[in-house]
């Protein structure tokens, strides 16, 4: 990869301008540092061109343009990814889907809607309410995230325990290959002979090509919908209702933990409700048929009754229950009110194993002098703690990165992962040894070879750096150029 | 093959598992013997069977139950079966986190019965489950009826160990239900049909068992009625877990009445399934499907070993098309067929548009160019609707006819460019996938 020199830059400038028009190319230092980093502040990468295509070919000839140039080039949606997935590591273009932001078609006989990668996914579910459909996928980032960037990530949401993840409901997507090719991977069929590249593609990272066009299924809404609070004095107590709900052979749409401090942190922003002397809370939500929810319900009350909870609460109304999810929707909002910064992790452990491994995270935490909050998706023991800190403060920001080290190791010693939907990126790439042997990333090595050979399509992620090294660098804090504006603030 | 492989085999799996000649007689594809059928005691046998074949660049063909092994283009060469059938242990089932993991020699019937003692099930129900292994129907991505609503072993599949071309043993994706670590291998293993690796673990989610299930069957006069029925279902307020078309022909391979049929299948609280029927009722009738009953329990429901016995067959294709295309294709395929003399029968999980037609002929000795040209038919139908077929099992002369797979054009070399990847010396079941995999 090759640095460009002034005429290369503005050679390089006026034929992206020529591929996407004036008005579609940024690279002015000031403009491009909007795009230096994405929701996981603590890395940033200046590129030397932001680009902002509006169709598939346009796409396919910087791609092209790219490879000429050997300039490297990541796709970008939102910028809301929390692993740094979307950062131009090496310099080189960030090409940015949101101009390609588009429901091309939604066929409701089919059940699929056919969508462009910077299609907000929140917008999706808009699109096909009216005629009582909506799309599964449902990260917390919903409103500003689009389904390209889904795509990338394989991500989640609380309604993943049921329903499953990205993978689950993408069917085709069409693909620009790191050589500018374009190729559909799958299709609008549930088949397609071979292999599953559409399944290979989703949750890549961005590092096998970039979707212009992507096929998902819809589904219908569910009939009905049950929503149950229940509040415990002992953190414990709420760990093992999630298990005893599971044992009693239910599978809810979404079962979410809130500890204390979430819980005091909500109520301080936002007054959900949620009593504040509370240990932890779990918000459980079992929808389906209109038949048998009441007794459905009753059983995940009488599970969460013989685990010790102290109350338990079902939304009466829609508004109550709109209530309820509030607070665990705002969660990462509210932490603004008791510290001045946090690091969310993303850890997934088997679910019995969540009393443990919680005990651990708050145990690693204080041993490092800071503060953590639990919200997370017990359900699938998808942990996300939140460590509190003042990023001010010399050294805090590298002690939350070494306690959030020792965290991905216990959820690696318990038999999990070291992600369940934010993605490695940048963020993790030195913690893939904790899970992954030699082989199994020279494996997954060679598959990249067959996508991206050339190494342009978004380097420097998922993969170590060095052999098996576990050292994160302190990295000290600077603002981002949008809060010294006064236009942002880290949340 | 050389006496020396041949003796390095044996010593690697014991002589006991080895077996040759006559013994072979099980393991012959499409008219070919193997060298020789191994049956390895552990992974670290796999291990070093896979570095043998790698070294003398001998063809290796994974195996498992053998119930898809006629799957394919037939051979060119054949080598070594290497039969994962001592592989069978339950590793590990923790009921509170809803996963199990198994070993790939495992039949799928043995593994629900473990689980059910446990109240749970690995939501796929492919044919053969007495026979097929778990790894077996990964590698071919076997599923059934329930698919409707449970989705196929990609929704299922969330960790998996394969000892590589080179005899590598590589693990991917996890024991948590939720995991984006990494890329996904175990989908790329799904459907790959033994030419990536050897799956020798894996690890799946379950769900707790049902309550109670129910089998509904509504009889139609026309398959287009059945179709409209179909759409009216999913439209419906009814959670089906699965929904099968059967064209009149299909009917009676099951040993039902001979007119177009619908199964429909619920589970959950008894409640939830006593309500649904009564819905599927209310919902069918108006749209010429007044008759609707329970389908007793022990009733068949896939026609394939009654097609598979019967005279006269001479294909099965298996389509993917939209949902709403699916009488379309019947239809017009049978049409095709009758133009021809010949005869078909067609079944569908009609919900998913995943469709399974066989071919007859009452001739002795069809005219192999008329049975081309109606396959060749099938597929243009599938193909004009944005699908696909593949010729899952026919003769070996009929195969030299029609391609058993589509032509995948640049997806194809994407996936040539994974298997060179993976099996550089195209050792692994060479010769039979698609694009010339």
């Amino acid at each position: 990869m090759t640095a460009l020199t002034d005429t290369g830059r503005a050679t390089v400038r006026q034929e992206l301008e020529g591929i996407v028009g004036q008005g579609g190319v940024l690279s002015d230092p000031d403009e491009l540092l909007t795009y230096e980093s994405d929701g996981l502040t603590l890395f940033r990468a200046l590129a030397d061109f932001v680009v902002f295509p509006q169709e598939t070919t346009q796409v396919a000839a910087i791609v092209k343009l790219a490879n000429r140039e050997r300039l490297p080039f990541v796709a970008r949606g939102a910028g809301t990814g929390l692993s740094g997935g979307c950062l131009p590591t090496e310099g080189g273009i960030v090409i940015s889907l949101m101009r390609m932001n588009r429901v091309l078609e939604v066929d409701y006989e089919n059940q699929i809607a056919v969508v462009q990668p910077g299609l907000v996914n929140l917008h999706l579910s808009w699109a096909v309410a009216p005629r009582g459909y909506y799309y599964a996928p449902d990260p917390s980032s919903q409103q500003a995230c689009t389904i390209g960037g889904n795509i990338a990530e394989n991500s989640g949401g609380p309604h993943t325990l049921k329903y499953g993840v990205t993978t689950n409901h993408v069917l085709g997507l069409e693909v620009v290959m790191p050589d500018g090719e374009v190729v559909w991977l799958g299709g609008r069929t549930r088949e397609t002979p071979g292999y599953d590249l559409a399944g290979l593609f989703v949750g890549s990272e961005g590092t096998f090509g970039i979707a212009t066009t992507i096929v998902v299924r819809i589904l219908k809404k569910p009939q009905a919908v049950k929503t149950v609070l229940a509040v415990f004095d002992e953190a414990d107590q709420a760990s093992e209702a999630v298990s005893a709900v599971i044992a009693r052979g239910l599978v809810p749409a979404a079962m979410e933990m809130i500890d204390h401090l979430t819980i005091q942190a909500v109520e301080d922003a936002f007054d959900c409700g949620y009593p504040r002397d509370a240990a932890a809370a779990l918000l459980i939500e079992l929808d389906g048929l209109a038949v048998g929810m009441v007794a459905q319900t009753e059983r995940i009350v009488q599970a969460c009754r013989e685990s010790g909870a102290r109350e338990v609460r079902t939304a009466r109304d829609e508004p109550e229950r709109q209530l309820l999810w509030k607070g665990r929707k705002s969660a990462f909002g509210a932490y603004g009110r008791v510290s001045p910064a946090y690091m969310v992790m993303d850890g997934v452990i088997p679910r019995t194993k969540l009393p443990y491994v919680l005990r651990r995270v708050n145990e690693i935490v204080a041993a490092h002098g800071l503060r953590v909050g639990n919200v997370f998706h017990a359900g699938d023991g998808n942990l996300h703690p939140n460590i509190l800190y003042d990023p001010r403060k010399p050294g805090e920001e590298a002690r939350v990165v070494e306690a959030g080290a020792e965290i991905m190791r216990v959820c690696a010693e318990v038999g999990g992962s070291i992600s369940g939907e934010h993605g490695i990126g940048l963020e993790k790439a030195d913690f893939m040894p904790f899970i992954f042997s030699a082989a199994d990333l020279e494996l997954m090595q060679r598959l990249k070879s067959a996508f991206n050979p050339f190494g342009l399509c978004n380097p420097g992620k998922v993969f170590p750096t060095k052999k098996s090294c576990v050292e994160v660098g302190p990295v000290a804090y600077k603002p981002h150029a949008i809060e010294e504006k006064g236009l942002a603030q880290r949340f | 093959m050389q006496p020396a492989i041949l003796d390095k085999l044996r010593g690697l799996v014991g002589g006991a598992h080895a077996l040759t000649g006559i013994e072979l007689s099980s393991y012959v594809v499409e008219g070919r013997t193997p060298d020789v059928a191994v049956f390895p005691g552990s992974v670290d046998e796999v291990q070093s069977v896979v570095a043998l074949a790698a070294e003398t660049e001998t063809p290796l063909v994974p195996w498992g139950g053998g119930t898809a092994a006629t799957v394919g283009t037939p051979p060119a060469r054949t080598g070594i079966v290497l039969g994962l059938a001592r592989l069978d242990r339950l590793v590990e089932h923790e009921p509170g986190d809803l996963t199990a993991t198994v070993q790939a020699g495992m039949t799928v019937e043995r593994f629900q019965t473990a689980l059910r003692k446990r109240g749970q099930w690995l939501s796929l129900d492919p044919s053969d489950a007495d026979r097929a292994t778990l790894g077996g129907v990964v590698a071919a991505n076997a599923s059934g009826p329930r698919r409707h609503l449970y989705g196929t072993v990609r929704d299922q599949l969330i960790g998996i160990t394969v000892v590589t071309a080179e005899g590598a043993l590589v693990r991917g994706g996890g024991k948590v239900v939720k995991n984006v670590a990494g890329y996904d291998l175990p989908k790329l293993f799904v459907g790959s049909y033994g030419t990536l690796g050897v799956i020798v673990e894996l690890t799946v989610r379950l769900r707790p068992l049902p309550e109670t299930e129910r089998w509904m069957r509504v009889r139609f006069d026309h398959l287009k009625d059945a179709g409209v029925a179909v759409r009216a279902i999913m439209g419906a307020d009814l959670i089906a877990t699965a929904i099968e078309l059967l064209d009149a022909e299909a009917s009676r391979a099951l040993g039902l009445e001979g007119t177009p049929t619908l199964l429909v299948a619920f589970d959950g609280l008894p409640e939830q399934v006593d309500w649904q029927c009564t819905e599927l009722a209310a919902v069918t009738t108006p749209l010429g499907g007044p008759s609707v009953a329970p389908l007793p329990d022990a009733a068949v429901l896939r026609p394939e070993p009654a097609w598979m016995s019967a005279r006269g067959l001479v294909a099965i294709m298996r389509f993917s098309v939209l949902p709403a295309l699916v009488t379309e294709l019947m239809e017009h395929g049978a049409g095709a067929a009758r133009q021809r003399g010949l005869q078909a029968a067609w079944i569908a999980h009609a919900g998913v548009g995943v469709v399974t037609a066989a071919l007859f002929s009452t001739s002795d000795r069809p005219e192999l160019k008329t049975v081309a040209a109606v396959l060749a038919e099938w597929r243009s139908l599938a193909r004009s609707g944005g699908g696909h077929a593949t010729l899952e099992w026919a003769p070996l002369a009929v195969k030299a006819q029609t391609p058993v797979w589509e032509d995948l054009g640049a997806a194809g070399r994407v996936m040539q460019r994974i298997k060179a990847q993976l099996d550089p010396k195209g050792i692994l079941n060479p010769g039979r996938f698609v694009a010339g995999i």
